[in-house]
């Protein structure tokens, strides 16, 4: 396990290029350029804004607000995934021809998926500023809700990363599986409007803790929930434990597979 | 592992599955299980055994399809064996096609910098080397043109700039130096002479028998899947050379 952490420390020149390339090529060639970062989810929380709020009449309070601490963390989650499912066939042409740890692929995805969260948080905190809710103290949690989404996606990336060389059809599934996840997740709706017999799929989902989190930190601006926060942390590290396992089982195969 | 060995190929096996028509959906899958007739196995590496002591320059020679690129592959950890095992020790560099990762929009010096990265290189070691790249590589003012604005030569030229400047223990060089005008491959030549009076340990596959009686001490014939002769570079080379007229 010590060899992981030195070969990953070894290449960190090659993780850091890569989420340079990743965060730098994404708007490369768009008219707008970064401008998108900021506009796409501005334009998303209008949809739902539009849609929820004055067509379905959701009673919720600032529901602009509501639905910004719930979409953003998400669009993290659910981008980095779904790129993970494409990252080794897209790099499969360097991948079969020089040895470099492959794990850098899907960490680097997640990665440079965080720092564009990181960037997007100043959305989050455009909303609740100029909303009239202000800051809270709470904020100091967010790094803490941060490295509990990180490391969950690590593990979930290394996973889905390494299967999809194999089953290509996963690419096609985890759009649908995010779908059905986004409303499994307390982001458009608040969890105590959920009748109690479905509450156990929140529950379940750790996704419910994470935005929850982010929602007590900006929203709510009540304290977070943190021994939830850290148990799923734990839960996090023993999933990028497994994630890693089944990543090195499979990787050996992935020159002959692509 | 003894230190006096770089390499260690221990009675490898390597067998690839040939689909011929080939099932990455689930759906196929499923409906290769019913139909499992479409898939050929090749043996292609049968029982190597090979170890390498260091500053060797070894050369792998051969027929086409004789197992040398695999062997090269497996020794890189781009494929993993079957059966057997193999073990190397300290930093290895492989050039099995040069400027694998080249991004064509970049210029050559950002390439510089994103080609070593994969070699593990660090930014403060790349930069320490940058110049010694850039001077091996004669493009001058060109570096910082787009990689795609080069021809095939000056493309090549840069590749194996910055893999021989890595600084690996060892090398694993595929038929690669056939580009390049001849004033570029005798530098390439003698740069490989430096780096093995220096005591790194050197793999080749090449077709060029001249280059081999240049350069190795030891030729290893591959045929078929399995090693027909390994000795000193003259025997094997000749040997070689009979049969195959």
């Amino acid at each position: 396990m010590i060899n992981v952490f030195k070969n990953l420390y070894n290449y960190r020149e090659l993780l850091k290029t890569n989420v340079k390339k990743e965060i730098r090529g994404k708007y490369k060639n768009s008219f707008l350029g970064v401008l998108w970062s900021f506009l796409n989810p501005l334009l998303q929380i209008l949809v739902y804004a539009i849609v929820f709020q004055m067509i379905l009449k959701n009673p919720q309070e600032d529901y602009a607000i509501f639905i910004c601490c719930g979409l953003i963390p998400w669009t993290f989650f659910s981008s980095a995934i779904s790129r993970s499912a494409f990252t080794m066939v897209e790099n499969g042409n360097i991948l079969k021809k020089v040895y470099f740890p492959r794990e850098i692929l899907p960490i680097s995805i997640v990665t440079s998926e965080a720092v564009n969260f990181l960037i997007s948080t100043i959305i989050i905190i455009a909303f609740v500023v100029f909303g009239g809710l202000g800051i809270s103290k709470y904020i100091v949690f967010y790094p803490l809700v941060l490295l509990a989404q990180y490391l969950l996606l690590i593990a979930i990336s290394l996973i889905v990363s390494s299967i999809s060389v194999y089953v290509r059809d996963l690419q096609h599934l985890i759009g649908v599986a995010l779908q059905l996840l986004f409303y499994a997740t307390p982001i458009v709706y608040s969890a105590d409007t959920i009748p109690a017999n479905f509450q156990w799929i929140l529950k379940l989902n750790p996704m419910t803790y994470i935005i929850e989190a982010y929602r007590d930190m900006f929203y709510t601006q009540t304290m977070v929930d943190v021994p939830a926060l850290l148990i799923l942390i734990a839960i996090s590290l023993i999933g990028c434990v497994i994630g890693y396992l089944i990543f090195n089982k499979l990787q050996k195969g992935f020159a002959e597979q692509l | 592992m003894s230190k006096e060995y770089k390499i260690i190929v221990d009675d490898v096996y390597k067998t690839f599955n040939v689909y011929l028509d080939k099932a990455n959906t689930i759906k196929e899958k499923l409906l290769f299980l019913f139909s499992r007739n479409k898939k050929e196995k090749r043996e292609v590496l049968k029982g190597i055994n090979l170890k390498v002591k260091k500053g060797e320059v070894v050369a792998l020679i051969g027929t086409n399809g004789s197992g040398k690129s695999t062997l090269l592959k497996l020794m890189t950890k781009i494929i993993y064996p079957n059966k057997g095992k193999i073990t190397t020790e300290g930093k290895l560099t492989s050039l099995l096609e040069l400027g694998a990762g080249f991004h064509p929009d970049f210029s050559g010096r950002e390439n510089i910098y994103f080609n070593a990265s994969i070699f593990g290189l660090t930014k403060k070691e790349i930069d320490k080397r940058l110049d010694d790249i850039i001077e091996f590589s004669e493009l001058g003012p060109y570096i910082d043109n787009p990689v795609r604005t080069y021809s095939s030569g000056m493309y090549m030229r840069l590749a194996f700039s910055v893999a021989i400047n890595v600084d690996a223990d060892i090398l694993l060089i595929d038929e690669i130096l056939s580009v390049g005008d001849e004033h570029f491959q005798n530098k390439c030549y003698e740069k490989m002479r430096d780096l093995k009076s220096q005591g790194k340990t050197m793999v080749f596959v090449t077709h060029s028998m001249q280059t081999v009686k240049q350069l190795c001490d030891r030729a290893v014939w591959l045929c078929d899947g399995t090693i027909k002769m390994d000795g000193p570079t003259e025997e094997v080379v000749d040997e070689y050379i009979k049969e195959t007229k």
